[in-house]
């Protein structure tokens, strides 16, 4: 399976010392039975969401990378593109304009830039956008209370 | 369909999941039905395809039927020219192997220029090795088969698609200044190429062939059959017009083109 070989390599580099998302992105397990699952732990570095960690949950189909993964939020989270399941709407992975060539860093960036820059224009949850953008100091408080209370623990380095 | 279930719309309900799932199988059922690259058919054969109305068409097949001897079709799933020149041209490179040596060297390069263009060498270079794996089938083992297999092999034929797609992404951006005016919508070459060329399954337009021709400098025929007129228009892409000095200009391969779809054709 091409799928196999690829992820493989992408995953070295993920997990190796100099991959540059070390710090925000860690914590990857991969079961050796399936390469098609990754979980990973999101550790963003803006506020409001610098008071946690958020686990994901990266999906390769067989077809990968013809297809796009998906990404899944596994820990709740206060943000206006991610709804209460965990979906996440990411242009990047979006299965009509998916590129093989694009790398799963690339798409964890891509995920990191969301969270730390959400975009209230195409909001997956109404209400919070609406709240990001007419009152963004009770959008902050809410948000960063909600991550205190649910989200996971920022490993200690 | 459910009673019920008329055209009401339900906000709880993800409907980009039923378009998506819709999508994937009516590509089962494509895949199922069509080999990514067939073996060579007959105009008599191919004509069947056509009713006994039509008489448009069946006169055109009988035109290319006095120019041509078979016909090898491609899968109808937005790869299609990709991969009939991918296949043709090959097919072509087991019996010229002074043309082989070019292409080898030219592809050979192509790494590192894309490279230069910000794509990400990583995935690129996993393309292009398996690229250029295929592209020496050409000499070992050096047989249509081998080539037959290999293109009906989504592992290896899937990645040459790709490859050959950031070829010709790579060509329209370093010469965007020469193709922005041909582009629809208020796009940029890099976000045509993001949107219309990279993605697997996009389909491929005059712009595309052009790129890929320049890109690989290959010269290649288009036989173009749609209504108009009793015989198919025949084009040639030639990417040495410009040039100053006359090369040899004889297309490689000719591709059939019927709306939407390109099958490879063989000359009489």
């Amino acid at each position: 399976m091409a799928a196999t070989r690829r992820l493989q390599k992408e995953l070295g580099d993920l997990l190796s010392e100099d991959s540059a998302l070390k710090k925000s992105f860690r914590d990857i397990i991969v079961d050796e039975s399936n390469i098609l699952l990754w979980r990973g732990l999101i550790v963003p570095h803006m506020p409001p969401y610098n008071k946690g960690a958020f686990k994901i949950e990266i999906s390769f189909p067989a077809e990968y990378p013809f297809k796009p993964p998906k990404v899944i939020f596994k820990t709740k989270i206060y943000h206006p593109n991610i709804d209460e399941k965990g979906q996440v709407c990411l242009p990047i992975i979006n299965p009509e304009n998916w590129k093989p060539a694009t790398k799963t860093d690339q798409v964890v960036n891509s995920l990191l830039a969301l969270i730390n820059d959400p975009e209230p224009e195409h909001p997956l949850r109404g209400d919070l956008a609406e709240e990001y953008t007419k009152d963004r100091k009770k959008f902050l408080r809410n948000a960063e209370e909600f991550t205190k209370k649910f989200s996971e623990k920022r490993p200690a380095d | 369909m459910d009673q019920n279930a008329d055209a009401s719309f339900d906000p709880s309900k993800n409907y980009d999941e039923d378009t998506l799932a819709q999508q994937r199988e009516i590509e089962k059922e494509i895949a199922a039905s069509q080999a990514m690259v067939s073996q060579l058919h007959t105009f008599d054969e191919i004509v069947e395809e056509y009713s006994q109305e039509d008489a448009i068409y069946r006169q055109k097949i009988e035109d290319l039927k006095s120019r041509f001897k078979n016909l090898r079709k491609t899968r109808g799933d937005g790869n299609c020219f990709y991969r009939a020149f991918g296949f043709a041209y090959l097919e072509k490179l087991l019996n010229d192997g002074k043309e082989y040596k070019r292409f080898l060297d030219i592809a050979q390069k192509s790494k590192d220029e894309l490279i230069g263009l910000g794509f990400p060498q990583f995935t690129l270079e996993d393309f292009h090795d398996t690229f250029m794996d295929v592209v020496k089938m050409v000499e070992n083992p050096g047989t249509v088969d081998g080539l037959f297999q290999a293109f009906n092999d989504a592992g290896l034929s899937d990645y040459f698609v790709v490859y050959l797609r950031l070829l010709v992404s790579g060509h329209l951006q370093q010469n965007a200044d020469s193709y922005v005016y041909f582009i629809d919508g208020e796009r940029s070459v890099k976000e045509f190429c993001s949107q219309e060329v990279e993605p697997m399954g996009k389909e491929s337009d005059h712009i595309h062939i052009v790129s890929l021709t320049k890109a690989l400098q290959i010269a290649i025929c288009v036989e173009y059959m749609d209504r108009e007129g009793e015989k198919c228009n025949s084009f040639k892409f030639n990417p040495f017009e410009s040039l100053a000095d006359d090369t040899d200009t004889a297309p490689a391969f000719t591709l059939l083109y019927r709306p939407g779809h390109y099958d490879i054709l063989y000359p009489l």
